[in-house]
């Protein structure tokens, strides 16, 4: 008779299922997950790649992170950014990361843009468009420039410059217009700024802030908060509440610390009696 | 005779609409009751008002499908719904009370709702289903109610103004809808109470609750009513019947409305915030036995982890 | 099929609705009422206009917030402005605020079968004087109150005000009581950092603020001259006074 292995076997847990389904079916939907309705963006210029992002993450029309990032480490030579899903952006991106280091470590060279890009459409293949990623990925190698745009389906497209997430179409709108090949590495990053840009103040699922980052053939740059144009008014009032303004009902004060009563026995009889050596 | 004059004469105001209607063919937004003294009260001065019906094979299934929510808890016009309310008649009269919350789906939308609704001095309404259609035709059904004392030279029954309103209602049966009333007053026969709502149902009957935290209130209730009450004791039994499904229902709450109906009319007795009612009760109202109606005061501040003495050792006793 | 016609029946559905975001609040006074609204219209995750205004003078002494779907929202403001005008054409004076308010129940009530997608605040000042607030469902159920607020980031900012204005979970120090009514400047203030932080944490809610204020005859408007651009709508110089203050807002 086979047992049910108390170890659960590698990869996602699909016990609740069906559980899941059936209360869906009766109504009840799964809970919101956090997703970063967001600009992404890449370009390529003289000297490598930049990648862009925007800093809001939301959980249906309700700002849930003001200031996160979006621009995720793969290795020293590539980034990767995310939209969709925020906890499925966060861990392949991670996984792949980690794999990329043992790659790196097996091979002995240093690792390709290509390898990741093909390790993480294998892993979004693989599940179908259910994990939740669209992902654009940029990095220097032995090749030279590298930047793609990786579905949540598996499907990659190899282009110059590419935009994701909800504000794709704001930000690619500024890049058929601007760019151009070999362009200074100021210039694109005032391209990738501006593309950015259009994302946060015409895309609601975008705001706050601009990260870039510049990766070249010798060192990559990490730009957080490159530009922040959208810092907070000071307000009005100050809301800061008198001592004593909750009420309760009662107050109790206990002792964490167990007193106990301890009586000292001394004497011969007893010495011998505990004697345990 | 007057009609007559002012349908044939050329110079009365009436006659310049006509007129008017005549250049300009009728239309459903310029009807006569929007001008003149009776301007800006709408229509609900001549008769039962038209309703705009969307274009649509099935009005009622398109209603449904943008405001139920039951149906759809995503569907965009959330209705405010009312709750737990409940009348009963007694010996001194008719005692109504009512809670004061206003869901929309999950959210409270207000915690002020008065969900009694005055028809004339001597006839109250209830409110529970749909706020707009509560509010609306009790409103309505008190126009009706004046017409008739000046028609009749008399005050109209309780059950003649209950009976208005249910025929009324299920003349709209199926179109969605939705309330559950008690029209209560006194009249010649003396208190009575009429359970009316809008599947077409009326009821006469001593004692009602009515909504999602009825069956709350009921226990309170149903455990306290005699007809002998004093008048002390029957506002204290309102009072503390809602004040349970306000505590006990998540769609009831915020505060009590009580009122009081005498052979002379009704009387607002007071508003009770429910969770002053349950940490330190009424106040000083009549019938209030005094403190909280929470039972914090009963278990005197014992818990199951610190039980009352002598009570700790009982199993092995 | 070749001929545009379809093999298998198709389902249609007739969904004349869409929700354009935004947010509306109002704060009556003793003897004033605040209303304001911002002026960002949206459809999904895209702006269709950073001015859009939600807030209309109705009389001098009424004005009307409007909220949910603009095309309902303003076909809606535009037949009550055009019963109000009837009104005065035959009576020789404004509407008072109370009328108003039972008129849109009524006209409200009459798309009781095909609803106006609309949720409205009427706030101005009463025949008696006093600050009011009225605020709606989409169907017409009304009621008074001294603060509402709607739309968007309804969720957010109620509680807020709940808070602040009915001072609900705050025990008064020992020895007094809360205030009955918050002064003018303390309003606009509480009304102002409502909506900048509606904008920090909604995404329908942004670009611009519209706050209308409106002081009962012959009383100052004190507490206005610490805000800046305030600008005065009254017509007659010595009946009720309305201004308008208009403020930016973030726009991502």
């Amino acid at each position: 008779m086979a047992t049910a292995s108390v170890y659960s076997g590698p990869g996602f847990d699909f016990t609740n299922e069906v559980r899941n389904n059936f209360l869906t079916d009766r109504g009840i939907p799964l809970p919101k997950a956090t997703s970063t309705g967001t600009t992404i963006v890449g370009c390529l210029f003289k000297d490598g790649i930049i990648l862009g992002a925007d800093t809001r993450a939301t959980e249906g029309p309700i700002v849930a992170d003001k200031n996160c990032e979006k621009i995720h480490y793969i290795t020293d030579n590539i980034r990767c950014c995310g939209a969709g899903t925020a906890a499925d952006t966060e861990f392949t991106t991670a996984l792949i990361s980690s794999n990329m280091e043992l790659h790196a470590l097996s091979t002995g060279r240093k690792p390709r843009v290509v390898t990741a890009m093909t390790m993480l459409k294998q892993m979004l293949f693989r599940y179908q468009g259910h994990i939740g990623a669209a992902l654009v990925l940029g990095g220097v190698d032995v090749t030279g420039p590298q930047l793609f745009t990786i579905h949540p389906h598996g499907s990659t497209d190899k282009l110059p410059y590419v935009t994701m997430g909800s504000g794709s179409l704001a930000a690619m709108a500024v890049f058929e217009a601007q760019w151009k090949p070999n362009m200074e590495r100021a210039e694109a990053l005032d391209l990738v700024c501006a593309a950015i840009s259009a994302g946060i103040f015409n895309d609601l699922g975008s705001g706050s802030n601009v990260d870039a980052c510049v990766i070249t053939a010798s060192h990559t740059e990490m730009l957080r908060n490159f530009v922040k144009p959208n810092e907070r008014v000071q307000k009005e009032r100050s809301y800061t509440f008198r001592r004593g303004t909750t009420e309760w009902k009662k107050e109790e004060i206990r002792a964490l610390v167990v007193e106990e009563d301890i009586t000292h026995i001394t004497g011969r009889g007893t010495e011998e009696a505990m004697d345990t050596s | 005779m007057n009609s007559f004059l002012t349908r044939y004469s050329s110079t009365t105001p009436e006659a310049d609409i006509r007129k008017a209607k005549e250049l300009y063919g009728e239309d459903e937004d310029f009807s006569e009751v929007m001008w003149g003294s009776t301007g800006g009260f709408g229509n609900l001065a001549s008769g039962v008002p038209m309703f705009k019906l969307p274009s649509v094979q099935d009005p009622s299934s398109f209603l449904r499908m943008h405001t139920d929510d039951h149906a759809d808890p995503s569907c965009r016009i959330k209705i405010k719904h009312g709750t737990t309310t409940l009348a009963f008649r007694f010996q001194g009269g008719v005692i109504v009370a009512v809670d004061s919350r206003a869901t929309a789906g999950s959210y409270v939308a207000s915690g002020t709702v008065k969900k009694v609704i005055e028809i004339n001095p001597y006839l109250l309404g209830t409110m529970a289903g749909g706020a707009a259609d509560c509010q609306y035709w009790e409103t309505y059904l008190g126009i009706q109610c004046r017409l008739h004392e000046l028609r009749n030279r008399e005050r109209i029954s309780v059950a003649a103004a209950s009976k208005y309103l249910s025929n009324l209602v299920y003349s709209y049966k199926g179109m969605g809808l939705s309330m559950g009333t008690m029209i209560c007053g006194w009249d010649k026969t003396g208190p009575a109470i009429f359970y009316v709502d809008s599947d077409g149902t009326r009821l006469k009957g001593d004692l009602f609750s009515v909504g999602s935290g009825s069956t709350f209130a009921y226990g309170v209730l149903d455990q306290g009513y005699r007809w002998d009450l004093t008048d002390e004791e029957a506002q204290e039994l309102g009072r503390r019947s809602i004040y349970a499904a306000g505590h006990r229902d998540a769609f009831s709450g915020n505060t009590v409305n009580l009122y009081h109906v005498k052979q002379d009319g009704w009387k607002f007795i007071g508003n009770y915030d429910v969770s002053e009612l349950h940490y330190n009760g009424p106040g000083d109202v009549p019938g209030a036995t005094g403190g909280g109606y929470g039972y914090d005061i009963r278990v005197a501040g014992r818990t199951s982890t610190n039980a009352p003495e002598g009570e700790a050792g009982e199993g092995q006793a | 099929m070749p001929d545009g016609s379809f093999a298998h029946p198709q389902q249609r559905q007739f969904n004349p609705y869409s929700d354009n975001g935004g947010t509306i609040l109002a704060i009556a006074g003793a003897d004033f009422t605040v209303i304001a609204g911002d002026t960002r219209q949206s459809e999904g995750y895209s702006i269709q206009t950073r001015y859009a205004p939600k807030v209309f003078r109705l009389t001098d002494r009424a004005v009307l917030a409007v909220n949910g779907f603009a095309a309902d929202g303003n076909m809606f403001v535009k037949k009550v402005k055009q019963r109000l005008e009837w009104y005065r054409h035959a009576h020789a004076k404004d509407m008072p605020l109370r009328a108003i308010a039972r008129l849109i129940q009524t006209m409200l009530y009459a798309q009781r079968f095909f609803p106006y997608y609309v949720y409205n605040i009427l706030g101005g000042i009463e025949e008696d004087g006093t600050g009011a607030v009225y605020s709606f469902d989409p169907v017409g159920s009304y009621e008074r109150e001294a603060c509402r607020a709607a739309g968007a980031a309804q969720s957010l900012v109620q509680p807020f005000l709940d808070n602040q204005i009915y001072f609900k979970n705050q025990k008064a120090a020992p020895g007094t009581t809360h205030p009955a009514h918050l002064p003018l400047s303390d309003v606009l203030s509480i009304v102002i950092d409502s909506f900048t932080s509606a904008t920090e944490r909604h995404i329908e809610v942004g670009d611009g603020l519209e706050i209308y204020v409106v002081v009962a005859q012959g009383r100052s408007p004190q507490g206005l001259d610490a805000f800046r651009g305030a600008q005065e709508l009254s017509t007659q110089p010595n009946g009720d006074r309305m201004f308008i203050i208009r403020r930016e807002l973030k726009k991502d």
